[in-house]
């Protein structure tokens, strides 16, 4: 660890407070904080608090429905309910596989990008063309890619010889998921990239060259100085990549809506289809709260064990 | 970052990238091509990359059907109100939140991942009665909340992260020099802060930009429909389009972030930490 | 020091938060209200195509020139997101006066009861000019929701120079192939690289549903006020012979399977797949987009032991909670009487569910570019079992369609596939 972590370690919040200051403190983080909490509570705990409540009554969509409380009959539907629990097995590994691709590929990105490269500009504008694109484009873009007769990845396969290697790949049982999670990877990389990018401006370059002038290996100085001197970003991006990717389907709903045979329907667009197509707002409620219940968990044990790593 | 690298490595390097850029950017090349196709040459078993018979059809029938000019301004001015203000909200509460601990703090940061988990689905429909209560509803203003809102979650939680960074004693070095608080956050803070600020107004503006679904729902007069409603309407039944128009709207759409992009992303490497330990 | 700049920073953005949502609001409001001065509808249309686009635009200009007491507001909507737009707007009671869907998704709408009856606001002598069977398909529990307009028959697209090299020759429009002789067809234009026929099957449930008439194949039978999906030899039959051109003569495209009507357009101009099993709609891809010299041919729907299909027309809705039903309607009588719907269905390429309407389309056109085969299917288009389902969507979603795709991608039998669609029916219809 670097002299300057420790030392910004040891000066905890809370603990360097100095007598005096504690009320003005106070004032001054409830003043800070009003702004942003106003228009979260009005356009977000609201409907959260309804959204949640939702999932322990019948409602239904319709003119002058009446809600009834129903507990937990929601919850007991859903344990048994294997269509959705298969679909949520495909969101984890839709989920857990775009993330992972998306921090490693980003992470490295972003590490060339901070390099003096030439074009170096040209390169940061290419690199966030996924995200400036309208999302109406995006999936009929990617569906043209791997359009099965004329589309542009077999076009490539068939050019360069490889003829064999053609295939159906949304339309697959196997390839679907692989080539839905690869759409996934490209359109979230940017915005990893560019948060990564500017997490590495905070890596103090004299850590670098004091360690380089110690003899550390390149790979020495990334594992010991970058990374820990990233970890706070890195924490904060991949959790937020987590719940975005778990939360999406738009993409993947355009490319291969849930198909084919169910191997790409993801448990959002499984909760969306219960909600907006059948009506039921009840169920895609407790739907949604099941799901928000699991991954906090798993980010629960996520962040626990990143924070405990960071210090 | 690794020193002065080898000439081997720095070629690797450029390879490595260059493949970054394919892998990234080639759908901006696609759309180019399919913005100067007619409508035979979409069609083609092996799909060129260069029209065989270049026409701007494409480009007038985006124009003329949609008014695309139109909500592209629509756009513009919604995305940068979001930008603006999702930066001066966000600023000031994650300094808080990262510089003071409080329960406060926490539970607002745990709310904000909370909400982003929640199926969006099920929201839309009371963040739609809630701005038809204020008198928000079919109006740029209610998109640009809800867009800050939006934003915030990530707004915060990057921001936070990025004054944890900053070690205080910087800023106690700078109040030892006599420095008052407000020149210490100006001169140190905020210069260190600044490739976080870039990232989150970035973000801000490229998610309001490209913004549908509120957009959809809650602007009911066409003339202040954004252009991401625009060019869905190129899109048919079976998620079938007319490709061209769709092609050269989307293209257009496309520039303005990649134009503020190419501003702003100079500023991602200003503030450097090595400047600020030294000055 | 660090308080007062924080808290005037504070103070200032909260400011700028609120006042800009009671600048907004100050900005809003009153519009809708206006109790005086003409009577405003909007109508949200899903025309999407250049032609069909255009002739929206204009009868709606028409209209509001000559009606200076009920304006229209033409609004697009896509059918895309159509749906989660309105239910949207049902719900926050914001709905469009005028809508445009098909009857096939606005049956939830109508149970829900945000679609108002229009059988009473119509004149006697409009509702004439469209079969009764049509108007089945927008009756939900007795109420009319939507005036059907636009239909979508399934027929054949054709390669005419790959037909006349087979020795295949073209059937009249009045008597079109049997399924035995289309399959017998498709084999003769089968040979390496090239396959007879392309089924873009990439919503398998609702094709094979609607095919599935041909041979009386009902899937939902109501006895008693219970309704259950039965699958035996009738609705066995569509299914099965696809499933054959697929795997045992391997006359159809296995390729084709996840592709929507206009994904096998590619294949189909470049001379992969001689036929094209698909929407009458697909001719206006034909006309704008099939290469130089390229000649095309619209074969009649394919029979089986009648060729009955199921209808699934477009329709326009009046919302229940619009304050000016009887104006809507009253826009809806001029907005599809006959001219201008010929002009419609000329502009998307569909069939127009008027009778008169019809005829003027053929002779508008002579009967040329495959209007000839379209007008004679409109006589076997109806209301199907399944039209009328309480539930539907969501046994389509949930169980239906993996199970058609799991059958065509043989990987389970058919009578594994019967047994799934069974059991979903007996999970969603309880």
């Amino acid at each position: 660890m670097t002299t300057l972590a420790e030392r910004s370690d040891v000066e905890r919040p809370g603990r360097s407070r100095r007598p005096g200051r504690s009320r003005s403190d106070r004032t001054a983080i409830y003043l800070l904080l009003l702004p942003s909490l106003l228009p979260i509570l009005l356009l977000s705990v609201f409907p959260l608090v309804r959204g949640i409540y939702l999932g322990f009554t019948d409602a239904r969509a319709g003119r002058n429905v009446g809600v009834n409380f129903t507990g937990l009959e929601n919850y007991r539907q859903l344990l048994g309910d294997e269509l959705f629990w298969n679909s949520f097995k495909i969101g984890l590994l839709w989920a857990f596989g775009v993330t992972a691709l998306q921090f490693v590929l980003a992470l490295g990105l972003a590490l060339l990008l901070n390099q003096q490269l030439r074009f170096r500009a040209v390169a940061r504008v290419l690199a966030v063309v996924p995200w400036a694109m309208p999302p109406v484009v995006v999936g009929i873009l990617w569906k043209l890619v791997y359009h099965p007769d004329a589309g542009l990845l077999n076009e490539f396969l068939y050019r360069i010889g490889a003829d064999g290697l053609r295939a159906n790949w949304l339309g697959d049982f196997s390839t679907a998921l692989p080539a839905v999670i690869i759409v996934g990877v490209w359109a979230g990389m940017p915005q990893t990239t560019v948060v990564l990018l500017a997490g590495l401006q905070g890596v103090a370059r004299e850590l670098h060259e004091a360690a380089a002038v110690d003899g550390a290996s390149p790979w020495h100085r990334f594992r010991h100085v970058t990374l820990p001197a990233l970890a706070p970003v890195i924490v904060a991006i991949t959790s937020l990549d987590f719940i975005w990717n778990f939360n999406s389907f738009g993409l993947v709903y355009v490319l291969t809506a849930g198909g084919p045979g169910g191997k790409t329907m993801l448990p959002m667009l499984f909760a969306y289809e219960e909600a907006f197509r059948y009506g039921n707002y009840g169920y895609a409620a407790a739907l949604g709260n099941a799901m928000v219940v699991i991954i906090v968990a798993l980010l629960a044990i996520y962040l626990r064990r990143r924070m405990r790593e960071a210090n | 970052m690794f020193g002065k690298p080898s000439r081997t490595g720095r070629t690797l390097q450029y390879v490595a990238l260059a493949g970054y850029l394919i892998f990234l950017g080639f759908p901006l090349i696609w759309l180019l091509s399919t913005a100067f196709k007619p409508p035979r040459e979409l069609v083609r078993l092996h799909p060129t990359l260069i029209p065989t018979n270049p026409t701007l059809q494409n480009f007038v029938q985006a124009f003329t059907e949609q008014e695309l000019g139109r909500a592209a301004l629509n756009s513009l001015q919604v995305s940068l109100a979001s930008a603006v203000l999702t930066v001066l909200v966000a600023m000031p509460a994650s300094y808080a939140l990262a510089r003071f601990r409080s329960k406060l703090g926490t539970v607002a940061l745990g709310w904000v991942l909370l909400s982003q988990l929640f199926p969006f689905v099920l929201l839309i429909i009371p963040i739609f009665l809630v701005l038809r209560q204020v008198g928000l509803a079919n109006t740029h203003a209610g998109l640009v909340l809800i867009y800050v809102v939006w934003a915030l979650p990530f707004a915060l939680w990057m921001l936070q992260g990025f004054v944890r960074n900053i070690p205080r004693e910087l800023e106690e070095a700078a109040s030892v020099d006599g420095a008052t608080r407000a020149q210490v956050l100006r001169r140190v803070v905020f210069p260190l802060l600044a490739p976080g600020l870039v990232a989150t107004a970035l973000f801000s503006f490229i998610s309001a930009w490209n913004e549908f679904f509120f957009a959809l729902v809650l602007i009911k007069t066409p003339e202040l429909a954004t252009l991401p409603v625009a060019l869905a309407r190129f899109v048919g039944i079976e998620g079938t389009a007319r490709l061209g128009p769709l092609a050269a709207g989307s293209l257009l759409a496309t520039l303005p972030s990649l134009i503020f992009f190419a501003f702003m992303q100079r500023r991602l490497s200003s503030g450097s930490l090595a400047g600020a330990v030294k000055g | 020091m660090l308080r007062t700049r924080f808290r005037r920073l504070a103070a200032a953005t909260a400011v700028a938060v609120v006042g800009l949502g009671m600048l907004a609001a100050c900005g809003d409001g009153g519009d809708d209200e206006a109790t005086s001065g003409p009577v405003k509808l909007r109508f949200l249309s899903l025309a999407w195509q250049k032609e069909s686009l255009q002739a929206n635009k204009d009868l709606v200009a028409k209209w509001n020139a000559e009606h200076p007491d009920i304006q229209v507001e033409y609004v697009q909507g896509d059918w895309n997101s159509v749906h989660d737009q309105l239910l949207t707007s049902f719900e926050g009671g914001d709905a469009p006066d005028i809508v445009h869907y098909e009857a096939a998704s606005i049956g939830e709408f109508s149970k829900q009861g945000y679609l108002a009856d229009v059988s009473d606001l119509l004149s006697d002598d409009f509702k004439g000019q469209i079969d009764k069977g049509i108007w089945d398909t927008a009756t939900f529990d007795g109420k009319v929701t939507g005036v059907p307009f636009l239909l979508e028959s399934q027929v054949v697209i054709a390669n005419k120079k790959l037909l006349d090299a087979a020795g295949v020759t073209v059937p009249p429009a009045d008597s079109g192939w049997t399924w035995d002789e289309f399959q017998a067809n498709a084999q003769k234009l089968t040979k390496p690289g090239q396959y007879g026929a392309a089924w873009a099957l990439k919503s398998p449930t609702n094709r094979v549903l609607n095919l599935a008439l041909n041979f009386d194949g009902k899937f939902f039978y109501t006895d008693g006020g219970r309704t259950e999906v039965k699958v035996g030899d009738a609705e066995k039959e569509v299914p099965k012979r696809i499933h054959d051109m697929l795997y045992t003569a391997k006359s159809a495209s296995p390729e084709a399977l996840g592709m929507s009507g206009a994904d096998t357009l590619p294949g189909f101009f470049g001379g992969k797949y001689a036929m094209l099993p698909g929407s009458v709609s697909l001719r206006q891809q034909m006309v704008e987009q099939a290469p130089a010299g390229f000649e095309w041919v619209t074969l009649p729907p394919i029979k089986g032991q009648s060729s009955l299909q199921a209808a699934n027309p477009q329709t326009l809705s009046i919302s229940e909670d619009s304050k000016h039903k009887k104006q809507a309607a009253q826009f809806l009588e001029y907005f599809l009487n006959p001219t201008n719907m010929a002009a419609l269905a000329k502009g998307d390429w569909l069939v127009p569910t008027g009778k008169q309407a019809n005829e003027e389309l053929v002779k508008l056109t002579g009967g040329k570019q495959g209007w000839d085969v379209a007008a004679d299917s409109a006589a076997d288009l109806t209301v199907a079992p399944f039209q009328m389902a309480d539930g539907y969507p969501e046994w389509k979603t949930k169980y239906a369609t993996p199970a058609f795709q799991q059958y065509f991608a043989n990987k389970i039998t058919l009578d594994q596939l019967a047994t799934q669609l069974v059991d979903g029916g007996k999970q969603v219809l309880r």
